[in-house]
């Protein structure tokens, strides 16, 4: 798992690519890994609302004045560890929420957007090398854009994280074949909030579904996640893997952390 | 009379002569305008940003993500990264300059591709 970055991904938003990611990197703290979880969708912040409770004090410096070369990557990261009292250290990048902040990330010119690429290569060294940190996740914003491709472009592994909504499916079908083929980078995807109604579980159906996705996709499935209604319920915002630790949901995603580790 | 006559076959024979150096030269310099036009079209900068990768075709790609990651690099340390010949890489490389994508730089023997 050393000096390993993800990026968590998906054609459209809602599929739970935030509770994936989140949920992931406190799993992996939790089992002693130092995780830097950096929050790239600057268009639509969301990690500074799941970690809100677990921030001391305003944030100082945020993911977007690294971004802009205002500070350095330690400056911009803050360890949440002992609030949620992790066995290993988990370390987040906020994304600034302001509408002047999103604005102004949403206004950057190409020349920006390759020093913006070069800056995510560059934090590896930091992060790895001097910071100890084991593994390193990007949360992305939805679909192709400059802040996604971006950290798709300098992660190692990526998985796109979808539901079973036809429009998912063919938005993540074109993503495949038109982007990530073509950077040929190692993708995987993760079926998220699938119904019961598919009656998949627990008559090996699953496979089924799998093997079908996998022929339409020509990629990898790494975990099919079953759609939980308390998950739904619950904010966005809740830390299941702190709250619940004994999820059926963290189950299904303890499970995709462990084939992670061998990719 | 005839020899007026040839005297005057010779004055507008050189006086084509010299038109037809002035407009050699006019050619001349119209033609080099063009060129210098087309080099200083060819300095322009272009931005090598990750939509415009997908423009590109996948060999100069590779390039540019391993720049992306080592920001100044040799044929070599491309090579290294790419995991491809030195010789491909250098060609890769120096496409990209010629399309106004890279820049390179020569220090001692070694010559350095970057982005700007």
């Amino acid at each position: 798992m050393k000096g390993k970055v993800i990026a968590i991904h998906s054609s459209r938003g809602g599929t739970g690519k935030t509770i994936i990611a989140t949920n992931l990197a406190a799993t992996y703290a939790n089992e002693g890994l130092n995780i830097a979880l950096l929050d790239l969708d600057f268009r639509a912040p969301s990690l500074i609302n799941v970690f809100s409770k677990g921030i001391r004090g305003p944030v100082k410096h945020w993911l977007n004045d690294f971004m802009n070369g205002r500070c350095t990557i330690e400056q911009a990261l803050i360890d949440v560890s002992e609030e949620y009292n992790l066995r290993g250290r988990l370390l987040i990048g906020l994304a600034n929420p302001t509408i002047e902040a999103i604005r102004d990330m949403m206004g950057k010119s190409r020349a920006w957007e390759v020093t913006a690429v070069q800056k995510l290569f560059s934090l590896r060294s930091t992060l790895f090398n001097d910071m100890n940190v084991d593994c390193c996740i990007f949360d992305t914003s939805p679909g192709i854009q400059y802040s996604s491709i971006n950290a798709v472009i300098s992660s190692d592994v990526s998985i796109i994280v979808t539901t079973l909504d036809s429009l998912d499916i063919k938005g993540v079908q074109k993503m495949l074949a038109e982007f990530y083929d073509a950077f040929e980078k190692r993708t995987v995807v993760l079926m998220n909030k699938v119904f019961p109604e598919t009656r998949i579980w627990p008559n090996g159906r699953q496979k089924e579904l799998i093997s079908r996705m996998e022929k339409a996709l020509k990629h990898p499935i790494i975990g099919v996640i079953p759609c939980y209604c308390d998950v739904l319920q619950a904010k966005r915002s809740s830390l299941l893997a702190i709250k619940k630790p004994g999820h059926p949901f963290l189950r299904n995603l303890q499970e995709v952390a462990k084939k992670l580790e061998h990719i | 009379m005839l020899v007026d006559k040839l005297n005057q076959m010779n004055k507008k024979l050189d006086l084509m002569v010299e038109l037809s150096g002035k407009m050699l030269k006019t050619q001349e310099e119209f033609l080099q305008g063009i060129i210098n036009k087309s080099y200083r079209r060819k300095a322009i900068k272009l931005e090598p940003d990750a939509m415009t990768l997908l423009s590109l075709p996948i060999s100069l790609r590779k390039t540019v993500i391993a720049l992306y990651k080592l920001e100044e690099a040799t044929a070599e340390d491309l090579a290294r990264e790419t995991k491809r010949l030195r010789a491909v890489e250098s060609a890769s490389a120096n496409q990209l300059v010629r399309m106004g994508y890279l820049k390179k730089k020569r220090e001692g023997r070694k010559v350095y591709f970057y982005i700007e």
